[in-house]
């Protein structure tokens, strides 16, 4: 195969997706950089780096969203290409034009697919114009009428910001009195993470299920699906554990959901992968939005195909033609990936911090595990509460199921709480193994998240009482009555 | 003697005495006996209770201790005796507003020497990505504003400290 036009690639992120995209620019060859804030000079991604340029900014997340301080870090790094990962500027498209400017190659869509489905609400008009289905909304192109228009969508509704992506600002509306206040701090909240305060209503349907299709274009024309991703198990609308494939859909109904995406991205003259999302429920699936940059889930379709996407992102960025059609992808198996979030489910997911003490990660055969984390390093509510994904593939969902179950309860985290038992209630709950959940299935069955009531402690107590110095030694300064009677009769 | 440790807000009273094979734990008013901790390498141990064996692994940040068995993670802290004692009767704790979670300082909405009553919005923090107003849960006047705006702060630290009105 020829040369790569690339030599250094600037990775414009942190944490576990710059560690995987390092891997696989190890793999092909290429050098690579990273930029990254203070917080997170201890990381590993910085440690693996062919080179580390720092960066600032007010906060640390600030830093990592500084577009002149991001394309002076790629020219110090020589970079000719740069990936932007997921999350921060991964969906600006005025970042993906000012690197292409700067005469760096952007490993993503061109800034106008990214501007086309970016826009929450462009993307829906786009899609419904093309004759695929989505769900009712309300924009607010007039905002002085906005909130009397969002009334008429009914209850329940979801107030989303238009633009960025991830949970961030979205609030469910059950009760229209709430309203007001909900598309305030929905406002409030998208004008901070994204720049943007656009917003718009949407009907909330109950409990369906968030099916996603993998999409992978190239400057040829050429788009293909990589099969879809279940990402129903959710928290606050962060998703937890995502599967592929889903274990809701027939072959027919795959066949549409996933023709649906190919041909979506196809209308857009998609390039580069992506991600077209959509609700499911009562048999039928609508349009939710479309994701263009790398997911945090891509791994579990990575597992079932067996094809690297960051790969593939960076030969499509290098003008090549997709080495593959259609019918040469091919879904063996099933793969489950579980989010390892420094956050307590028992205490309503409140973030956790704290240092790293002792980090290990459990290994064997199909089981991968994308780290952003090392021992020594102190977790803070800086960034996103992601810490680790633990991802395992199996010829079987229940295999699957298993298999993630044993590996999460291998690891081991100290420092820091985590949800790791959390992730393993939820492996074993039987409404998970049969396949029954939706977006709503961790809020129903709060069970999961609370833990079990009374776990008895004993073991844990015991430990604790014999490492700790003052509670042993007043034990051994009192010598135990039976033992010296024993040794007296000698 | 008893030793207490704390886990998850919740006091554990214990006490440890030596015996022939080891220990026994007074836990409540159950004994449990002959425990024993062999360590094998750092932070790692096969703990033995009534002769069931199993591996432990854990992690001593000063009187927190980090415990791993079977898939479950507490963290225990020590309760030094005499330093409970001392702590006690020290700080007005009534007066201090602590932070429910670890987060930032988005905003503050109120200045040293401003009088505030019960509900009155303090500051607004953001945890990862959720936006929380902390609120006065009585009446006096705002003494001292431990952290700025973008600063961050762990769990249970005093945001802001009240003083008793004209006392």
């Amino acid at each position: 195969m020829r040369k790569l036009p690339f030599q250094t690639i600037l990775i414009a992120n942190r944490g576990e997706i710059a560690v995987r995209i390092i891997k696989t620019l190890r793999g092909l060859g290429l050098r690579s950089a990273v930029v990254y804030h203070d917080a997170d000079a201890g990381t590993p991604a910085v440690a693996m780096a062919d080179t580390a340029i720092a960066i600032s900014g007010r906060t640390p997340i600030a830093a990592y969203l500084d577009i002149p301080q991001i394309i002076a870090a790629a020219h110090k790094a020589s970079a000719d290409a740069l990936h932007p990962g997921y999350g921060f500027l991964s969906e600006n498209a005025e970042f993906a034009r000012a690197v292409t400017k700067a005469g760096i190659a952007f490993i993503g869509p061109t800034p106008e697919s990214i501007e086309l489905m970016g826009d929450k609400i462009r993307a829906r008009n786009f899609v419904q114009r093309n004759g695929f289905a989505v769900a009712p909304s309300i924009e607010e192109d007039d905002p002085a009428t906005f909130t009397f228009r969002a009334r008429t969508v009914g209850v329940p509704l979801l107030v989303k910001p238009s633009a960025g992506g991830g949970g961030k600002g979205m609030r469910i509306v059950r009760d229209l009195a709430n309203l007001e206040d909900a598309i305030a701090q929905a406002r409030s909240e998208a004008q901070r993470y994204f720049g943007d305060g656009r917003l718009y209503v949407e009907r909330y349907v109950e409990n369906p299920r968030h099916i996603e299709v993998q999409v992978l274009g190239d400057s040829f024309g050429n788009v293909v699906h990589l099969f879809e991703r279940e990402c129903s198990v959710q928290r606050r609308f962060q998703k937890v554990i995502e599967e592929a494939p889903s274990p809701a859909l027939s072959p027919e109904l795959r066949r549409r959901v996933c023709e649906a995406a190919a041909g979506i991205a196809r209308a857009a003259k998609y390039q580069n992968a992506g991600t077209v999302e959509f609700i499911y429920g009562g048999g039928e699936f609508y349009f939710l939005e479309m994701n263009t940059r790398l997911q945090v889930e891509h791994s579990v379709t990575e597992m079932i195909t067996g094809i690297d996407l960051v790969a593939q992102q960076i030969y499509v960025a290098a003008g090549r033609e997709l080495g593959f059609s259609q019918s040469d992808i091919v879904s063996k198996g099933h793969a489950i990936e579980a989010r390892l979030y420094a956050e307590a489910p028992e205490r309503g997911y409140v973030p956790t911090t704290g240092k790293v003490l002792v980090l290990e990660y459990p290994d064997g055969d199909g089981i991968r595990i994308d780290s952003g984390v090392v021992q020594g390093q102190q977790i803070t509510t800086a960034f996103d509460p992601m810490l680790a994904k633990i991802i395992v593939h199996s010829p079987t969902r229940n295999e699957a199921a298993l298999k993630a179950h044993r590996a999460i309860g291998e690891l081991v985290l100290l420092g820091c709480e985590t949800n790791a038992h959390f992730l393993t209630r939820i492996l074993r709950d039987e409404a998970f193994l049969s396949g029954h959940v939706h977006t709503g299935y961790l809020e129903e069955n709060p069970h999961i998240a609370s833990g079990e009531a009374a776990s008895d402690l004993s073991a844990f107590l015991a430990t604790a009482a014999l490492l700790t110095r003052p509670v042993r030694e007043s034990a051994d300064a009192v010598p135990e009555l039976h033992a010296a009677l024993g040794s007296w009769r000698n | 003697m008893k030793h207490s440790f704390e886990v998850d807000g919740v006091d554990y009273q214990l006490s440890l005495s030596r015996c022939q094979q080891g220990y026994r734990l007074r836990l409540c008013n159950k004994v449990i006996a002959p425990v024993a901790l062999s360590q094998q390498a750092e932070g790692c141990g096969v703990l033995t209770i009534a002769g069931e064996s199993e591996p432990v692994r854990f992690a001593i940040d000063g009187e927190v201790i980090h415990v791993h068995i079977r898939g479950r993670t507490r963290i225990l802290h020590y309760r030094d005796p005499l330093r409970t004692l001392a702590c006690a009767n020290n700080e007005a704790d009534h007066l201090l507003t602590r932070a429910p979670m670890p987060g930032l300082v988005v905003t503050t909405s109120v200045s040293p020497g401003q009088s505030v009553s019960a509900g009155t919005a303090l500051m607004k923090i953001e945890s990862m990505k959720l936006e929380t107003i902390i609120r006065s849960s009585r009446d006096g006047v705002i003494d001292r504003i431990h952290f700025n705006e973008g600063e961050s702060f762990e769990r249970g630290a005093v945001l802001v400290t009240l003083s008793d009105e004209g006392r």
